[in-house]
């Protein structure tokens, strides 16, 4: 009862701070609701018993990612996002029957996914020794493929950060001239 | 372990996953759109382990896990890719990028 | 296979010339086009006495397979397909050649294109007088009508000409409608197109059908051969080169309609109702004709007029019964009025291309003798005075009508005697009346009179062969009937001499005598208002029914349909342009709501299949 209690604080915080990030027009503070929504997120992780999905959350999205952020926003002048008005409100009205249709469909996603939810099978595995443990071995047995091709997709990404963010040489841009 | 019912997973990454996706939708700046598109990122990660601790399995949980991985390319790439836009045109709010007018 | 030659040597001069015209030259066109005819001559004579032992058919390919018919290219040669493609090839070469010189003056400005013409229209002709089957008939028909438009209208820098080739292929069409509804008749009786097959079981069909495809096959013969009511393009069709004319009159056009009449004959014996239609159509026609001739002094024209005329002899003879002189009456006709045509053309030639009336011609037996002495053999053998070819198929044919009814049979004479006036009207008017212009008229060049000798020559002993003809086509032998030839030439004789008292002797003033006889004169010179007619009430009123839905049908409703649909296009552009002005927000809402639809539909499909 005390784990759904803490489920439901770290919930109520998660969703407050996503609806920061979605309104606050300074990028700063959105930066730091982002902070706020995933820290909450990682303890929900933790609240169900995902040690190792909730530790990574902190370590690559908590810290890594939100840094990639401000560092960013340090590279473009984000004082002009906040004179200027922020948001588009004719879009946000359009949009809110998608988000319901969603919504809905998730719902009935949902519905149907308790009809046919499978049998548990890792239950006991996981009793015995421990979250982490059953992930990193499935991991590394069962989805191995697709840690690798995960990792490659990683290197590419970085090479094509790398080579789309850095600084155009003088010759290059005669070229296009 | 089966004291946090299923639903209750799944309504929070609703919230969140609709916030996302409005985040997308109304901002203006560039940078906030990338970061709406993590919140909505990480409720699909909110379901997924729910279902796991549901359900008794690590699938859904090796899948957060990738999805981490893929958030922090398409961070790095989206970002890159806002830099080079800044760099050559001196914009980064949507509005201002209409180039793909058709 | 020499059948076959006879077919292509035309083709492939058509198709030579067609595509190397321009490097060959004008000159070298002419001589392929003469080589080309006359190799084809050459081919009929060697297939027609295999043909007149035993007819038989070369089949090349299968064209169209049909439910259970196969249509098959073909051709057909027995005694008549053979003799008239000799005559038809016979009679065009020397036209072919004639043109060579009708056309010099006209050399240098891409002449080529008119004896690819004219070979497009042998071999046309040809394919109407060989094919076996109606479809390859119906082929030749068409390239015949198209062949005579390009003709007529060659002169195309001139107004005139090129009314005059619209309106030749516009009374074509009326007449190939009818055509093209004969041959589905006839299909639709017989399930089968090939003639061979069809004359096999002519009799199988009801009376009444035939009837009815009979008619509609003469509809197109009518509008072919320039038969009331579909005349007036004939007359007009004087506007081409006068070899033109002659080919058109003598050898391949007008002769078509008459030659698939007789080739189609077993067909029309089972109809006589349509035979009696043929017999009042060619009677109005040659009487009506004849008659227009009087009154006209266009060189050419009156030669139309002739032909018109005679055209309604052949289709009474049909009529009445006697295919075979009918058919020999088109080849003495061919011969004849070729060489009418053709003196006319030296005449005109004579004259550089510049005068066309006979009046302002005169006293030309002096300056060009051959051209005169041509003239008077095509004069004398129209009239039918013995001994000349016209005499022999005339005098058989006015026997054929006296003995289907007395009536036809005067109106046969009296036509004879208009005939043998109006063609020695112009006879003398051009070639013994004093002379009124000034400039020097010589002879025209060999090139040009020996082609009329030889038609001349043709002409004069052509109608001998009457017996060996009468006996390959399996028609009756008669002979001279002795009183009605007497009777014949008398009467064109009173013709000739009433021409010769009015326009040499000056007995009466032709001019007092045109004041006098206005009314009629002008009737006869308009062929009795036809033509106004046409022109007044037929396309005046098609015009306006045109004009209106012109202006209600296209201007109201399809331009409204069609702007209406331009404006809604526009309207909804404008409406949906911002989903694609470049806003990424857009493309956000846009992406998600087509998220949204997809997960719909396929859960909409899982419940179903649940």
């Amino acid at each position: 009862m005390v784990r759904f209690l803490i489920f439901l604080l770290f919930s109520a915080w998660a969703i407050v701070s996503a609806v920061g990030v979605v309104t606050f027009a300074n990028p700063i503070y959105v930066i730091l609701w982002l902070l706020s929504c995933l820290i909450a997120i990682a303890g929900i992780f933790f609240v169900a018993g995902a040690e190792l999905v909730g530790a990574l959350q902190l370590l690559i999205y908590a810290v890594a990612i939100a840094v990639f952020y401000v560092f960013v926003l340090t590279a473009v002048p984000w004082e002009k996002a906040v004179k200027k008005d922020s948001h588009y409100r004719t879009e946000g009205i359009l949009s809110l029957p998608v988000v319901l249709l969603l919504y809905l469909e998730m719902i009935i996603v949902f519905l149907l996914g308790v009809v046919a939810s499978p049998e548990g099978k890792f239950r006991e595995a996981m009793a015995k020794i421990g979250n982490a443990e059953v992930v990193g071995s499935v991991l590394f047995t069962k989805y191995f493929f697709a840690f690798e091709v995960v990792s490659l997709v990683l290197l590419i990404g970085m090479i094509g950060a790398v080579l789309i963010g850095r600084k155009e040489s003088q010759t290059y841009e005669d070229d296009t001239g | 372990m089966k004291t946090i019912p299923v639903e209750a997973y799944f309504v929070v990454s609703m919230i969140l996953f609709g916030l996302g996706i409005l985040g997308l939708v109304v901002r203006r700046n560039l940078i906030t759109v990338l970061m709406s598109l993590e919140v909505a990122l990480n409720a699909v990660n909110v379901a997924f382990v729910g279902a796991d601790a549901h359900m008794g399995l690590v699938e859904g949980q090796i899948f957060a896990l990738f999805i981490i991985a893929l958030a922090a390319v398409e961070a790095a790439v989206g970002l890159g890719i806002i830099i080079a836009i800044f760099r050559y045109r001196y914009v980064e709010s949507t509005d201002e990028i209409t180039d793909m007018r058709g | 296979m020499e059948g076959l030659l006879v077919l292509i040597s035309p083709l492939t001069a058509f198709l030579v010339l067609g595509l190397f015209g321009r490097r060959i030259g004008d000159l070298g066109s002419g001589i392929i086009t003469a080589v080309a005819g006359f190799l084809s001559f050459i081919f009929s004579l060697a297939v027609i006495p295999r043909a007149l032992e035993e007819p038989f058919q070369i089949k090349v390919y299968e064209f169209i397979t049909v439910g259970e018919y196969t249509l098959e290219v073909g051709f057909y040669f027995d005694a008549l397909s053979t003799i008239t493609s000799a005559v038809v090839t016979l009679v065009a070469s020397l036209i072919f050649i004639y043109s060579i010189g009708y056309m010099r003056h006209h050399f240098g400005r891409w002449t080529y294109k008119f004896y690819t013409y004219l070979n497009l229209f042998l071999f046309s002709m040809l394919l109407i007088v060989l094919s076996d089957n109606l479809l390859g008939i119906f082929f030749g028909w068409e390239g015949v009508g198209l062949a005579s438009y390009l003709l007529i209208g060659y002169y195309h820098e001139q107004k005139k000409a090129t009314d005059s080739a619209l309106e030749a292929f516009v009374m074509n069409r009326i007449g190939d409608w009818l055509f093209v509804f004969g041959i589905i008749t006839v299909f639709l009786i017989y399930r089968s197109l090939d003639i061979v097959e069809i004359f096999e079981r002519v009799d199988t069909a009801e009376s009444s059908l035939i009837g009815l495809a009979t008619l509609l096959l003469f509809g197109g013969a009518v509008g072919k051969s320039g038969q009331v009511p579909l005349h007036t393009w004939l007359p007009n069709a004087m506007a081409g080169p006068t070899p033109v004319s002659a080919l058109l009159h003598a050898a391949t056009m007008v002769a078509a309609g008459v030659y698939m009449v007789a080739r189609l004959y077993p067909l029309f014996e089972a109809a006589p109702q349509t035979l009696k239609v043929i017999v009042v159509i060619g009677s109005l026609t040659a009487l009506f004709a004849a008659l227009a001739a009087t009154s006209h002094t266009d060189i050419k024209k009156i030669i139309a007029f002739s032909t018109m005329s005679q055209l309604g002899y052949m289709y009474i003879g049909l009529g009445v019964g006697d295919r075979e002189g009918a058919m020999f009456h088109l080849s003495t006709h061919a011969f004849y009025k070729a060489l009418l045509f053709l003196s006319a053309g030296s005449v005109i030639t004579a004259f550089h291309h510049k005068e066309y009336d006979i009046y302002s011609f005169g006293g030309l037996r002096r300056y060009m003798p051959i051209t005169y002495a041509s003239f008077v053999v095509g004069a004398l053998a129209l009239a039918g005075i013995f001994p000349l070819s016209g005499f022999w198929s005339k005098d058989r044919l006015i026997g054929s009508y006296f003995e289907w009814s007395f009536a036809v049979g005067v109106l046969g004479v009296v036509v004879t005697f208009v005939t043998a006036y109006y063609i020695f009207r112009e006879g003398f008017v051009v070639f013994h009346r004093e002379k009124e212009y000034k400039e020097e008229v010589k002879e025209v060049g060999g090139v040009m009179t020996v082609p009329m000798v030889v038609l001349g020559v043709m002409s004069i002993l052509v109608g001998l062969l009457e017996g060996w003809y009468m006996g390959v086509m399996g028609g009756r032998s008669g002979g001279i009937h002795v009183e009605l030839a007497v009777i014949t030439v008398v009467v064109g004789l009173v013709g000739i001499g009433v021409a010769y008292l009015v326009y040499v002797r000056g007995v009466i003033d032709p001019k007092v005598g045109y004041e006098a006889l206005r009314g009629i004169h002008t009737t006869f010179r308009e062929q009795f208002f036809t033509e106004r007619f046409y022109h007044k009430i037929l396309a005046w009123g098609y015009l306006s029914y045109s004009k209106i839905l012109y202006t209600v049908g296209e201007r109201q409703l399809i331009d409204g349909v069609v702007n209406g649909v331009a404006y809604i296009t526009q309207s909804v552009g404008q409406g949906i342009r911002f989903l694609q002005g470049g806003k990424l927000n857009w493309y956000a809402v846009a992406l998600s709501a087509g998220f949204g639809l997809l997960v719909v539909l396929m859960l909409a499909l899982t419940v179903e299949g649940i």
